[in-house]
């Protein structure tokens, strides 16, 4: 070690934490080592039937597929997530009651403890705005504005009775996505890829896609990797143009050269990681590996206009607008390509009724007509290819919307709208691992509140990750002296009564 | 008694003051005893330094017969001029001690047979103490040296009794006899470990008791993990309690610990159970109730008791999900024939075989993965590990009907994906009769309704999805296959 500014910083590298774990195999340990032994064993004792899950890879494949806990049944899953919470009684949750009542004031049992982004005074109750009807074998009622989707209840499993604690776009995004309302968490396709690791070493394993001309409100966080390494965080990809910026070879400069260079990048990283064994080192090596694989995949996967017309057409992708059905059809040959974790975000759901944009008239009549082919479409596509039955299909917002009209400032507003209401939403899957054709839990007469089996964000994680293979309990990551979990430190149930 | 005061003359005051403290103790103890509250912080902070202030006077009781007959010889007589100290300190300590005992077992939630037994212990202790101290002093002959002899025999065998007990307490109540060897067990006569009570099969406790704690309770108090060394995983158990002692009161539902535990405020801190903090059903509650109050027995029979609940056993209302265990010893242990096989296909074919779990000896094959790369000579390569094969994904490969004969030795299949490959009916034909596939995939391939009657050999079959195949819109499809083919 000849450097002296080399020998220094080496030197700073370790830090407290380095010393006192290394007390555990130094002198330390002749005095330590008997107590550190007993606290090993009443971990372990306490652990009891829980041991833990390794997920320790070769550090230069850390996406690297390993097997579920259990035989699992679904390998991949496409969340389309409807950013600003789509209204439940607009589209799923059908209530005559609500219609019949709709234009009185709401009674004030509503309101007493209530808190709202911005309905004041005494709100009127507001009915469905479009009719419903029944659909499918299965009888389920649907709003007529997803005529498509209708036409698939049977393939569906409705769950009425989501509840949120989050009544704020980010935070509740949040929740929904990482199980936790706070910045810092990973999201649960960051979960699912450090578990699983992923099929398709040329692409990510978890592609988000983002349409609706916004990004959600909760922004990047929601597909970071949070404390997880960072090589399990969601890649975004564009919808069109070249998917990934950056990708393809600058001018003159070839395939070769491209190589040589990562490989002289690589050994320089290596040996920073041999130093310092960060985990973002390894991350930085398997990033830049995976771009110059991608280089032949990505491109490929991504363009939708390798398929035929006629598919096109089916999703809709062909009308103007269809960023969405671009993005569901990209969803489609993602997953026949082996990509674990697809995440679709669909921005524009927040109908309060300020703007027309707004209003469940006219922007939300625009999103359900944005939505609803290319979702039905993609469960079609899904289910005539054989991919359904191995893919679990979630669709849904952050929370729910309130059975009264909004009325901002306490006056009537122009437009017709909704205020959140994080204490009932609906959220539908589809695919392997769920039954088809059934609605789980129930709302009030007013689709107010649940009055049947409710379902936490994590219990609705937990069976998710049920159907990928795992206990809940045992997908666990060390970070901060706690074994780290997608559901939280509160107890979560895995929703058996939907499971097929 | 008198005359024992005469004769230690000017002491005698002062041996009544030494009393008061002893007096004082004995008085907290009878108005102030321990009932299983919890109190003030002060007092278990205080109390919490008893098991540590508890040793000295133990050492300074067992030190006084040391000194007593070593100082019989010559050489050490000078060492009995200390025993009177020594047994003045002691009794000091053992009042200080059992006033700490008593603060926490007054405040920290402490109540039962074994607790009382060890404070009278303590408290006798103290009392003993002091009459050692007080007729040590005297010069009152032959008689009361003989009296000093036995109360001093007396406070030695207290102090072990107390200290046993005392362990008993904080380590369990077998945590003298728990790791002894069983010859020893044999010689002593003592109960080999184990359950000491059986419940009579089929009767009411089998039947209707055993499946709740099974259900509820053993995954923390079993035969797994036994927390505060209770285990409900049978009768024996159940009634030989756990480190508070017994948990159930024959006849008395709710005088019984555990019935009182399960029916608190789930957000008591005594509450239980603990993990899931999910309150045992009504009807669960029912039933442990009236079975203490019929008198907790083994033996009862099923119909011995009335008013029960209607149904029959007793199940949650909601479809529990329990997660499948893992044990990664055995599945090491299971993959052994195979596991070179396998790691050798995995270093030439990166990805695309896994084992289904992490328990398993079942494999996943996707071989989709490489497209075009992956040709009839490569399933050939996975022949070793064939049988152990039940998902092989061959989509979008370059695949034809040669590659059927060694797919025909993978006989477990449960899945098998041949959609956008060159594959005709052919490969139906050459296929043997897979007793387990449930999912075949032709989507996009040469199949043609020809391979209907093909398709009826596999008797699981579930679902086959031959969209986009060579299959006629409108072909009739036969009986057997309908609500199972997908076009």
């Amino acid at each position: 070690m000849a450097n002296p500014e080399l020998q220094m910083a080496i030197l700073h590298a370790q830090t407290r934490r380095h010393f006192l774990r290394s007390l555990g195999s130094g002198v330390g340990s002749l005095f330590l080592g008997s107590s550190l032994a007993n606290y090993a064993a009443a971990a372990d004792a306490s652990a009891g039937e829980r041991p833990n899950l390794s997920f320790a890879r070769d550090a230069a494949m850390p996406l690297s597929q390993l097997p579920p806990q259990f035989p699992a049944k679904v390998k991949r899953v496409i969340y389309l997530h409807m950013a600003g919470a789509p209204s439940q009684l607009e589209l799923f949750d059908y209530k005559p009651e609500l219609r019949r009542l709709d234009g009185q004031d709401c009674p004030a049992s509503f309101l007493a403890g209530k808190r709202f982004a911005f309905i004041s005074g005494v709100p009127k109750l507001l009915g469905s705005q479009y009719p419903f009807k029944q659909a499918g074998q299965s009888g389920q009622w649907i709003s007529d504005r997803l005529p498509h989707i209708a036409g698939h209840v049977d393939d569906i499993c409705f769950i009425k009775s989501m509840r949120t604690d989050q009544f704020n776009h980010a935070p509740a995004q949040l929740l929904v996505h990482t199980g936790n309302p706070r910045l810092g968490y990973p999201a649960f396709g960051s979960w699912v890829l450090y578990g699983l690791g992923t099929e398709n070493q040329n692409l990510p394993g978890f592609i988000v896609l983002l349409s609706g001309g916004k990004s959600p409100d909760g922004g990047k966080q929601l597909w970071s990797s949070g404390f997880l390494p960072s090589v399990y965080q969601g890649v975004q990809c564009r919808s069109h143009g070249e998917p990934v910026l950056y990708l393809n070879n600058p001018p003159r400069v070839d395939r070769g050269l491209r190589r040589t260079m990562l490989d002289a990048i690589d050994e320089i990283d290596r040996q920073t990681h041999a130093e310092f064994g960060n985990p973002e080192t390894v991350t930085r090596i398997a990033q830049y590996e995976l771009a110059f694989r991608m280089q032949m995949d990505a491109t490929d996967a991504m363009d939708i206009h390798k398929e035929p017309e006629s598919v096109r057409a089916k999703y809709g992708c062909t009308s103007a607008g269809s960023e969405f059905a671009n993005n569901c059809l990209v969803a489609r040959r993602l997953a026949e390509r082996g990509v674990r974790f697809i995440q679709l975000y669909h921005w524009g759901w927040d109908s309060h009724g300020a703007t027309a944009k707004e209003a469940l008239n006219i922007g939300f009549n625009d999103r359900c007509r944005e939505v609803d082919q290319p979702t039905a479409a993609l469960l079609a596509d899904l289910k005539e290819r054989g991919l359904l039955e191995d893919t679990l299909l979630v669709w849904g917002g952050e929370f729910g919307r309130t059975p009264m009209r909004e009325n901002r400032n306490g006056q009537e507003m122009k437009y017709v709208g909704r205020d959140h209401n994080p204490d009932a939403f609906t959220i539908w899957l589809a695919g392997g691992g769920v039954k088809h054709g059934i609605t789980y839990g129930q709302t009030d007469e007013m689709g107010y509140e649940i009055v049947k089996d409710p379902v936490d964000i994590r219990d609705l994680h937990a069976s998710m990750l049920y159907m990928l293979g795992f206990d809940y309990h045992k997908l666990t990551y060390s970070f901060q002296g706690l074994e780290q979990k997608l559901t939280s430190v509160k107890p979560a149930r895995v929703i058996g009564e939907i499971l097929a | 008694m008198v005359r024992w005061a005469y004769s230690f003359g000017g002491r005698y005051r002062s041996a009544l003051v030494a009393f008061l403290p002893i007096l004082l103790l004995l008085l907290l103890v009878l108005f102030f005893p321990p009932d299983g509250r919890q109190r003030a912080e002060w007092a278990q902070f205080i109390g919490r330094f008893h098991p540590l202030a508890v040793h000295l006077p133990i050492a300074l009781m067992l030190l006084v017969p040391v000194l007593e007959v070593a100082g019989r010889w010559e050489r050490f007589s000078h060492l009995r001029l200390a025993s009177r100290f020594v047994l003045g300190l002691a009794t000091a300590a053992a009042a200080f001690a059992a006033f700490l005992g008593w603060c926490l077992a007054r405040s920290g939630s402490y109540s039962g047979a074994l607790i009382s037994q060890h404070m009278w212990g303590g408290v006798s202790l103290a009392g003993i103490c002091w009459l050692c101290w007080v007729l040590r002093g005297g010069t009152g002959g032959l008689r009361a040296d003989k009296v000093y002899a036995a109360t001093l025999t007396v406070g030695v065998l207290v102090v072990s009794w107390t200290g046993y007990r005392g362990g008993q307490v904080s380590q369990g109540e077998d945590h003298l006899t728990e790791y002894m060897p069983s010859i020893l067990r044999r010689v002593l006569g003592i109960s080999p470990g184990g359950p000491l009570l059986e419940a009579a099969a089929g009767g009411f406790y089998e039947v209707r008791v055993q499946p709740i704690f099974a259900e509820r309770c053993v995954s923390c108090h079993g035969s797994k993990k036994q927390k505060s060394r209770l285990r409900l995983d049978s009768y024996g158990w159940l009634m030989r309690g756990g480190k508070h002692g017994a948990v159930i009161k024959s006849g008395n539902a709710q005088g019984s610990d555990l019935f009182r535990r399960i029916t608190l405020a789930p957000d008591h801190d005594d509450f239980m159970p603990k993990e899931t903090r999910q309150p045992l059903t009504p009807d669960q509650l029912k039933v442990i109730e009236l079975w203490i109050s019929a008198g907790a027995s083994g033996t009862i029979p099923l119909d011995a008791i009335k008013g029960l609940p209607a149904g029959g056993p007793v199940r949650a209302t909601t479809a529990e999900v329990s997660f499948p265990q893992i044990d990664e010893a055995s599945a090491v242990k299971a993959r052994q024939e195979i596991e070179p096989a396998v790691r050798k296909l995995q270093d030439r074919f990166p990805n695309i075989l896994t084992y289904e779990s992490r328990s398993s000896t079942e494999l996943v094959l996707n071989a989709s993965l490489l497209g075009l790369k992956f040709g009839d000579a490569d399933v050939q390569a996975f022949a070793p590990v064939a049988e152990h094969i039940v998902v092989a994904d061959f989509s979008r490969t370059a695949i034809t009907d040669r590659g059927a004969s060694a797919m025909a030795t993978m006989i477990h299949l449960r899945v098998l994906r041949l959609a956008e490959t060159k594959i005709t009916d052919q490969m139906l034909r050459a296929l043997p009769n897979l007793a387990q596939l449930r999912t075949l995939n032709l989507y996009g391939t040469g199949v043609t309704a020809a391979a209907f009657p093909l398709l009826e050999k596999f008797t699981k079959l579930e679902h086959c999805y031959a969209g986009g195949s060579a299959i006629q819109p409108g072909a009739s499809i036969p009986q057997s296959l309908t609500g199972k083919l997908v076009l």
